[in-house]
């Protein structure tokens, strides 16, 4: 039964154990419209939920419902989402165009269908001078655009991507964060992110689900946790020594953040003062606003939050 | 002056698609297709083409060899007993088991050495829709390549016949039993060959194993069997482990020529009773069957 209801996910008092390993404890959760990120530390029991969802496991008790039905016995419903696995996933000898369009046909669409779906979806991923290709050809960034195509083809009502970023630079990074964002944004289709790296998370997700060793510890909208801050943040496009030089002349404390300046207890007559430091500087202003706290910061202690947040991601499947 | 007009480019962007679904079945139909192409190498590139074709136009080598000499017979007046329907997958079971050991791998290995069973298991089918498309592509497959060279056989005879609506009218029975025999033929060489494959990612060792269990069984088993100094039982018994010869001897029933049609590693293992013989094949066919099956089933889970 495929529903359009606020519900897309639906997982009561769900538990997997796994001998006597306990991958999911009870967890209570609801997944409705927009980007919902999955957020947790390796083994906290994403994957394990994931494949509860495709139906690929059976939990070990409590009830998961996809789409309105239960995904282990109704398998038709799986024709209407899209699942991006962590790993590599993708045939090397094939090109693009006819794997797309032969997995848009075991999703159930007949084959002229597939064929352009196929088209379709791989000029939106930005693939479609390269579909001929064989996918062995492609980088990594591609075989990760390709991947989200693959569960693109069929025109889903949710998609489950399992760290899409994995193994991606940063430039790579930013590419399929915005593709994921743009998927939701201009087609409406629905994502559960899963991901350890909360950048990924906070950068994407409307929606946060927490897990901690199989059990949800947080779960809300993402801007209720970032929360605005007593603290400014000023990103200069250049300049920004001079900037930080200036601002202490006048006695204000700040530090930097990549091509953005933090400025923490901002006095009354501090606004004043960081305009006069910046025309002093010369620095260029691209952004200034308040702070608002970072996930990081959130979910992690101070110290921790300082650490930079590795690029690649670490967790192993299952 | 008239203005030419001038072709705009619109991007339509991402559209919603409202078509029609086939669901489950359409996905069975689309992992029996990729299944056929998988295992004659079509879609995939020059070298993926070349062992299947290889054998299959080996296998139909021995019966143009066979039409060709019968005609030659028949022409010159000479009466001798020729092999024909009855004989040709003795002839051929060699090249038959090659070409199970080389094309059948190709449509499981691949899928689990690159992890595309992952995105197929996720969607409208199940593992035993997967395991059973791919199982019946590769039966079509196999039927293909044993009914083809029993059909170019019975042209062959046919028209190198001096009368051939005579012949046809006189042995059109040997029809429905090469069917029959290819049936069994294909159906064991299939199971056998998916089950072996179903174990490994890399179809050089699927088929390595499976040609080293053809060629070991009829090492040991032939020079047992055909020791006349040997009791007739232990014979029987041995025979029964010539791989070749278990759909042979369902070859020989369909046929029902006495004696068997003197194909057999092990002529010995004919005195065992049909019930036996079949019960060996079924053995043989379902529990591959079974076992490939609970693989995949352990795969998926």
């Amino acid at each position: 039964m495929v529903t359009q209801s606020d519900e897309l996910i639906t997982a009561r008092a769900l538990t997997r154990h796994y001998g006597n390993v306990v991958a999911l404890d009870s967890a209570d959760f609801t997944i409705g419209p927009g980007i919902t990120g999955l957020l947790g530390e390796n083994g906290a029991g994403k994957s394990t939920a994931i494949k509860i969802f495709l139906g690929l496991l059976e939990p070990t008790s409590g009830r998961a419902e996809v789409l309105g039905s239960d995904p282990r016995r109704d398998v038709e419903i799986r024709g209407r989402l899209g699942y991006s696995p962590e790993h590599d996933c993708l045939p090397p000898g094939v090109s693009g165009a006819d794997f797309l369009t032969h997995m848009a046909q075991v999703s159930g669409l007949p084959a002229n269908h597939a064929r352009s779906r196929a088209a379709d979806t791989l000029r939106h991923v930005g693939l479609f001078e390269e579909r001929y290709r064989p996918i062995k050809e492609y980088s990594t960034g591609m075989k990760q655009r390709i991947k989200l195509a693959q569960c693109l083809a069929h025109d889903p009502l949710l998609i489950l991507l399992d760290e899409p970023t994995a193994g991606l630079d940063p430039g790579g990074r930013e590419e399929m964060l915005d593709l994921v964002r743009k998927t939701y944004a201009e087609f409406g289709i629905s994502i559960l992110l899963s991901s350890h790296l909360m950048n990924d998370v906070e950068r994407t997700a409307d929606s946060i689900i927490v897990l901690s060793e199989g059990r949800v510890v947080e779960e809300g909208r993402v801007s209720s946790f970032t929360t605005e801050t007593e603290s400014i943040f000023v990103e200069v496009d250049e300049n920004q020594q001079e900037f930080v030089a200036a601002l202490s002349s006048k006695g204000i404390a700040s530090t930097t953040e990549g091509p953005t300046v933090v400025i923490r207890d901002v006095a009354d007559d501090g606004y004043d003062m960081i305009r006069d430091a910046l025309a002093e500087s010369g620095a260029p202003v691209r952004r200034f606003g308040p702070r608002r706290h970072s996930l990081r910061e959130v979910f992690t202690d101070d110290e921790q939050a300082e650490a930079p947040e590795p690029a690649a991601d670490v967790e192993q499947a299952r | 002056m008239s203005t030419r007009p001038v072709g705009q480019v619109f991007d339509i962007g991402y559209q919603r698609y409202e078509g029609p679904r086939g669901g489950r079945a359409q996905a069975r139909t689309a992992i029996f297709v990729d299944g056929v192409k998988a295992a004659l190498g079509i879609g995939r590139g020059g070298r993926a083409k070349i062992l299947p074709w290889l054998f299959l136009v080996a296998a139909i080598i021995p019966a143009l060899v066979m039409a060709f000499v019968a005609g030659l017979m028949d022409r010159s007046g000479v009466d001798v007993d020729l092999p024909t329907h009855s004989q040709y997958y003795g002839i051929a079971v060699f090249i038959l088991f090659l070409f199970a050991a080389t094309a059948g791998p190709e449509l499981l290995c691949p899928d689990r050495r690159s992890s595309v069973i992952n995105l197929y298991l996720i969607r409208p089918l199940t593992t035993e829709d997967y395991v059973g498309a791919r199982w019946l592509a590769f039966l079509v497959v196999m039927l293909f390549a044993t009914w083809l060279p029993q059909l170019v056989l019975l042209t062959g005879l046919v028209l190198g016949a001096p009368e051939p609506g005579v012949y046809l009218q006189e042995n059109w029975l040997d029809i429905p039993k090469f069917l029959g025999a290819g049936f069994a033929m294909a159906l064991f060489l299939t199971t056998l060959g998916l089950m072996v494959a179903g174990f490994t990612t890399r179809g050089g060792y699927a088929a390595a194993f499976l040609i080293g269990l053809l060629v070991i069984t009829t090492a040991v088993v032939g020079p047992i069997a055909s020791e006349p100094g040997i009791d007739l039982e232990v014979r029987k018994f041995v025979g029964l482990f010539a791989i070749a010869d278990i759909p042979l001897q369902l070859n020989n029933i369909i046929f029902a020529e006495p004696g068997g049609a003197d194909i057999l590693i092990s002529n010995a293992t004919r005195e065992y009773s049909n019930l036996i013989l079949v019960s060996w094949y079924v053995l043989w066919t379902a529990g591959p069957g079974l076992v490939l099956l609970w693989r995949y089933r352990r795969l998926s889970a």
